[in-house]
């Protein structure tokens, strides 16, 4: 499935808890570890790392580590991951001093817009490695869609998930029922059950021919904005990991107005997966 | 404090019971054609106006709608916070994230599908003022204003014709969606503008000082406003009774945009649209409270408002045929080939292209504002103004059977 994982170091705190994640994802996929580092290479970083590396016991025969030296740390890993063809990147999210709340840096929210692959957040890399027991997976009818599922559930069954819930969202439900209005009592209700059933259709054409292995998937059914009802959903259910996918690359301007993915990398309700083509 | 007394508040009643009744029965039989509701409240406003009830039983039509003077300014009170709340509900439908997916196409569709028709309708306007009925003193103004009545498209009428040919959740139906929702923000930001530009819009401060402030008051409440909502609702909606609390609050902000752009010189609509657009963009605005604010204001205030353009006109007295077909016809035409042309721009099929074109056709709600401001502005004439509710009145009842027989064709 991942061919290529790669892991952006910086020498901090949670980077062993990091680089112990990332060979966890390693093994379980039979991948070649990629790090990246955005600095100047000497001989004592050099040598700081092949002892960590050492020491966690990471397979050396299979890592490859590329040192960025100049240019921006963003730029420079965008740059990396293209260059070796990476399939999923790695990175952590910053926590929010005395809270239990996490968010993206500039920095992860430029990878994130720009990576040419898939990108795993972890909102709190742990040494004993996490567990995504809990996955919530975007259904909404987008054109990726398809492909999220498949993916969710190739990377559910792979880490052995004991709940997959997939969410699927009626778009426009207010101004739907809302013009729904000038018909009968049972003709509203009706609608309103048609426009259940079509989500859950949906979903339900999206897992035909896959193989589940097992897995035990839910379909949700919500209305509203779909980053705000998955962030919800996830914080409900305490799920470990939410998979969503982006077809298209952010710029500045999504900020400015931010649609649903932003809104995600802003909430960060739990360790994000963004899937990529 | 001046009262409405006994028979002033029994005749206003009554009007209020009338108009709801005549709108409730139209509606219904448009319903059972498969036509949108406002078809059938503007029909039901012809007949109780003077073009119908008026020529038949003159007395009693006179009796329910001129005896009292008091009445009459309570009733225009009414249909004043009923085109106001349409405004909100328009602007509560327009959600930015669903336009913000469509990226660039929807922005194509939308821009072309207003420009062929602003521009079209101003040349005409402008070449034939006194042909069309447009106010000859304020000539450019009152053209380009015929021309952004003309370009509009009716949201919440799309919607229904999307889904009642299950094309809603298609890539085709959401493009026209978010197309249309950009259409309503442009046209209303240039109608402000014009209005400010106009002779009886900028009474208050200018017409510089009132675009600027507009503008300011645009980008204020899409974008820091936006933000202090985002903070406020989740509070409403926990510590308050819902979903009164969130409905009382939410009129209460849009009464108070409403009147601040009253004040600074363009109409309170404008104010009531974009506190709309803030709110309804939200993502603490739950779509049940949409729900309810829209069966709210639909079954209750639309229908007061579009029968009450009916008791305004005479469609029989003022009706010009050369006009009504030179608005239909340009009105149609310009409008259809403009998001026809914006589809094929954006890479949609051609057949697609042509449900692009007619659902961005679909007219019935904001237009019809548009043409009654222009029209109680001085800028166009009564004739005129019956061009553009029947240019509405036809586009809507068409666009379903075109849409449909476009979806089928194979090109």
């Amino acid at each position: 499935m991942y061919r290529k994982i790669a892991l952006a170091i910086a020498f901090s705190p949670r980077m062993e808890a990091l680089i112990l994640e990332v060979q966890n994802l390693v093994n379980l996929f039979q991948s070649e570890l990629i790090l990246i580092h955005v600095g100047v290479k000497t001989d004592e970083l050099e040598t700081k790392l092949d002892d960590i590396l050492t020491r966690l016991g990471v397979d050396k025969t299979k890592t490859k580590v590329l040192w960025k030296e100049k240019g921006k740390p963003s730029k420079k890993i965008v740059e990396a991951c293209k260059e070796e063809n990476v399939d999923l990147l790695v990175s952590g999210a910053l926590k929010e001093e005395g809270f239990l709340k996490y968010y993206l840096g500039s920095v992860g929210r430029k990878i994130i817009r720009k990576a040419p692959c898939s990108v795993l957040t972890l909102i709190d890399p742990k040494k004993e490695t996490t567990k995504f027991s809990k996955v919530v997976i975007n259904g909404t009818q987008l054109e990726i869609t398809p492909d999220v599922i498949r993916h969710g559930v190739e990377f559910s069954k792979a880490v052995s998930s004991k709940n997959v819930s997939i969410l699927n969202e009626i778009k426009l439900y207010g101004l739907l029922m809302g013009t729904a209005s000038e018909d009968t009592e049972g003709e509203v209700s009706e609608t309103r059950k048609k426009l259940v059933q079509d989500e859950i259709a949906y979903v339900e054409e999206n897992l035909k021919g896959l193989d589940l292995g097992g897995l035990k998937i839910h379909i949700k059914v919500t209305g509203g904005r779909w980053a705000t009802e998955l962030a919800r959903f996830c914080e409900k259910i305490e799920a470990d990991l939410l998979i969503v996918g982006d077809d298209r690359s952010l710029t500045f301007l999504d900020r400015l107005f931010p649609h649903d993915l932003e809104d995600l990398l802003s909430t960060l309700p739990c360790n994000l997966l963004i899937y990529k083509k | 404090m001046e009262t409405l007394n006994h028979k002033e508040v029994i005749n206003l009643l009554l009007q209020l019971a009338a108009m709801l009744i005549m709108a409730r029965i139209f509606a219904e039989i448009a319903r059972k054609l498969k036509q949108p509701a406002v078809v059938g409240e503007i029909i039901a406003g012809i007949i109780m106006g003077p073009t119908i009830l008026g020529y038949l039983a003159p007395d009693f039509q006179m009796g329910l709608f001129h005896s009292h003077e008091m009445t009459n300014i309570a009733l225009d009170g009414v249909v004043q916070i009923s085109v106001v709340l349409l405004l909100f509900i328009a602007g509560i439908e327009v959600e930015l994230h669903v336009v913000w997916s469509q990226g660039k196409n929807a922005l194509k569709i939308a821009l072309t599908s207003m420009a062929l028709p602003i521009i079209a309708g101003f040349v005409v306007a402008y070449a034939f003022p006194e042909f069309l009925g447009v106010n000859i003193n304020d000539r450019a103004v009152a053209s380009t204003f015929f021309g952004l009545a003309i370009s509009i498209t009716a949201l919440a009428v799309v919607a229904r014709v999307l889904m009642d040919l299950n094309l809603f959740k298609t890539k085709t139906g959401l493009l026209i969606i978010a197309s249309a929702m950009v259409v309503d923000v442009v046209g209303w930001i240039i109608f402000s503008v014009i209005l400010s530009l106009s002779e009886n819009g900028s009474e208050g401060l200018g017409v510089w000082p009132t675009i600027g402030l507009t503008l300011l008051f645009t980008v204020f409440m899409l974008t820091l406003g936006k933000g202090l909502i985002n903070r406020v609702l989740p509070w409403t909606n926990k510590q308050l009774a819902w979903p009164g609390g969130l409905l009382s609050l939410s009129l209460a902000i849009c009464f108070l945009a409403a009147s601040f752009t009253e004040f600074i010189g363009i109409h309170a609509i404008f104010g009531a649209f974009i506190i709309g657009v803030a709110i309804g963009d939200s993502e603490h605005a739950t779509e049940k409270a949409k729900e309810i604010l829209h069966q709210f204001i639909n079954n209750i205030f639309a229908p007061i408002f579009f029968v009450s353009i009916g008791l305004k006109v005479n469609f029989i007295e003022a009706f010009d045929p050369g006009v009504v077909g030179v608005v239909v016809i340009v009105g149609f035409l310009t409008k259809f080939f403009g998001a026809y042309l914006g589809g094929i721009m954006a890479g949609v099929k051609r057949n697609k292209a042509m449900v692009v074109g007619f659902g961005m056709s679909t007219r019935g709600s904001m237009d019809i504002i548009l043409g009654l401001i222009a029209l109680e502005n001085g800028m166009v004439s009564e004739s005129l103004f019956i061009g553009i509710v029947i240019l509405a009145l036809i586009s809507s009842i068409m666009a379903g059977p075109l849409m449909g027989w476009a979806e089928k064709l194979k090109i």
